[in-house]
């Protein structure tokens, strides 16, 4: 089979290029056929040039023939040179598709291995926070204190206004049920209670998990593509005990502090609505708090923030410690660690409701 | 775009009593020099001399005190935002390691210029990526993301991405920097290839001896801030200047610990990766 000859002009640029193409294409270039490009006169050449030569070759390998060139001299010999690999294997590879049962199966392995690793962090995170430091073997009591003024009393300022709002809320829309009926005063009993058992809790956590979870993550998952995490492993350091425990440590302490600051801001905020708008005498809105107080409720909302402090933490660590890739990739495990803090908080509240409900109420 | 054509021209950028300061500290005390077209032209000093300071005022990534830099007859320091913008798309970067966008493939990141930019049509893209990654060597890494690639490669997909839009000039921190002798070798004889063929100026920031004797055309040696040699490689290594000797002869600096203390000593990010 004789090669189709095509003859390239003087110069080889963008425009000489497109042209080349387009006549190229009118060809009839059959299966194991040759297109050859003919170079004898081609003096210089550029990129863009080159880059429909490449295009050209694609096209010829889509029709199961090839490209091939003669007669360059001088400095497109050089450039020819240096594309020749580019030139021989011109055909894009199409991705492999990949079929449902294919990716069902893929989603559960790695879903198991994620649950193993968070396992594997868990009773690591656990053992370095609670056992370790009093086995001897280490803690960084210094880190603790510069974490706790980070999570906790840096937080004290937004926390308190979330938790005011809120109650404010709270008083705002149960006051336009209770009043009808006059029975005004009993919204103090409500956002005692409420705040008590449940919203300081759950609005604490939600606030920490936006601040401490997402800047956990963030931390470690930096710390991971900078190769801070390998250089720490090197020297033969442990990530749970350097990394986390004085996290999670600090975090369980602060918490339940945040969560009864939380309580009182919530119920300021009710009390706000009731003495100013309702018009309630504020003693008499004091008393009916107080009378609503009970130990028991109060102890719920404090146990959840506990727990809710262990979750913030341990998600905030786990993701960012699988992150992959670069910047892209430290943004999106600090997304993902805030929003499942976010889920398990409620999913965690959701079973202590139960938990109360079946088994101490 | 031929060598000799250009070459009839001025000088492509000229530097004029460059004078920077990082904070109170003086960085570089009142710099001048001219690059010709189509030269390869290598900045060399000891760490921290201010050579990658220099580099990010000539490409307008910093703003100098005082001084002129004219690339092409327009001083930058006098531009815009926007005007700069477009002096910096007739440049091309590459950096110490790569600079590559790490959520793209490496044909995304050579491809981010030409879409962005461009005059190029949507259905060459495709085809320069390609193209451009051969010259460079790195055909078979198109799809590739930059976190798999060595450290020289990485280098090159950042060249290649600096020459996307086929900038006159091309500004590269230390080509060698971090590479075994033969990839640094390979990435010389790249540049002098990239020079012959598509006539691009070189500014080149290293400090390895081995590759200045490759490919320099003419070197500028800077010492605390200031410019202490300016010449061809002959110049200097026949020089009297202690320092450019010094140099020259890799003799190591009796007091090098305390260098980087003294003022205007100021520690620059250098070297490894």
């Amino acid at each position: 089979m004789t090669p189709i000859r095509i003859p390239v002009p003087g110069e080889l640029t963008q425009e000489t290029g497109r042209a080349l193409h387009r006549s190229a294409r009118e060809h009839a270039l059959q299966k194991g056929g040759v297109l050859l490009v003919d170079l004898s006169n081609t003096r210089t050449m550029d990129a863009r040039g080159g880059a429909w030569l490449l295009t050209i070759a694609e096209w010829a390998k889509a029709r199961g023939g090839e490209l091939a060139w003669e007669g360059a001299s001088g400095q497109v010999a050089e450039f020819m040179e240096l594309v020749e690999p580019g030139l021989k294997a011109a055909l894009r590879k199409k991705p492999r598709r990949v079929g449902l049962l294919e990716n069902l199966g893929d989603a559960t392995i790695r879903a198991t291995a994620e649950v193993r690793e968070f396992l594997n962090l868990l009773v690591d995170a656990i053992y370095w926070t609670i056992l370790a430091p009093f086995l001897g073997r280490g803690f960084r009591w210094g880190l603790l204190l510069d974490e706790m003024h980070e999570m906790g009393v840096r937080a004290v300022r937004i926390n308190f206004m979330m938790n005011f709002l809120l109650g404010l809320t709270i008083a705002m829309l149960s006051a336009a049920q209770l009043r009808t009926f006059g029975l005004g005063i009993y919204v103090a009993d409500l956002v005692m209670i409420g705040f008590a058992r449940e919203l300081a809790a759950v609005m604490t956590a939600v606030v920490v998990a936006a601040r401490t979870g997402a800047a956990i993550a963030a931390e470690l998952a930096t710390m991971k593509v900078q190769e801070e995490i390998d250089a720490l492993r090197g020297m033969g350091l442990n990530v749970p005990q350097f990394l986390v425990a004085p996290k999670l440590l600090a975090l369980t302490l602060v918490m339940p502090c945040l969560v009864s600051l939380g309580m009182l801001s919530g119920i300021a905020g009710g009390m706000i609505w009731g003495v100013y708008v309702l018009d309630i005498r504020p003693d008499a809105w004091l008393n009916e708090t107080l009378g609503a107080a009970k130990l028991k409720d109060i102890f719920q909302g404090l146990f959840k923030g506990f727990f809710f402090a262990i979750v913030i933490v341990l998600i905030g660590c786990h993701n960012g410690l699988r992150v992959e890739g670069g910047s892209r990739g430290v943004g999106l495990m600090t997304t993902r660690a805030v929003v499942q803090d976010i889920f398990l908080i409620i999913v965690v509240d959701m079973m202590f409701a139960l938990l109360f409900y079946y088994v101490v109420d | 775009m031929s060598v000799d054509a250009k070459n009839l021209a001025g000088p492509i950028i000229r530097v004029e009593n460059l004078v920077t300061h990082y904070g109170d500290t003086p960085i570089l005390k009142g710099v001048s020099f001219c690059v010709d077209p189509g030269e390869i032209f290598v900045i060399i000093g000891g760490s921290g001399c201010g050579k990658t300071t220099l580099l990010k005022h000539m490409t307008g990534l910093l703003s100098p005190t005082s001084g002129k830099i004219v690339h092409d007859g327009t001083d930058i320091t006098l531009l815009d935002e926007d005007e700069l913008t477009r002096v910096q798309r007739n440049i091309g970067i590459a950096f110490q390691s790569g600079g590559l966008f790490n959520s793209m493939t490496v044909g995304d990141n050579v491809a981010l210029p030409l879409r962005e930019y461009g005059k190029v049509g949507e259905d060459l893209i495709p085809s320069l990526v390609r193209f451009k990654l051969n010259l460079v060597g790195l055909g078979a890494a198109e799809h590739l993301m930059p976190d798999e690639l060595s450290g020289g490669m990485k280098k090159r997909a950042g060249l290649a991405r600096a020459i996307a839009l086929d900038p006159p000039v091309i500004y590269f921190d230390e080509p060698s920097a971090g590479l075994d002798p033969i990839m640094a070798s390979g990435l010389d004889d790249l540049i002098l290839n990239l020079r012959r063929l598509l006539g691009i100026t070189f500014i080149i920031v290293t400090h390895e001896l081995d590759s200045i004797r490759k490919i320099s055309d003419r070197i500028l040696m800077l010492d605390q801030g200031s410019a202490i040699f300016l010449g061809t490689l002959a110049e200097a290594e026949s020089s009297d200047a202690p320092r450019v000797r010094q140099f020259f002869e890799r003799r190591a600096d009796e007091f090098i610990a305390q260098r980087g203390m003294v003022p205007g000593g100021h520690e620059e990010e250098e070297g490894a990766e």
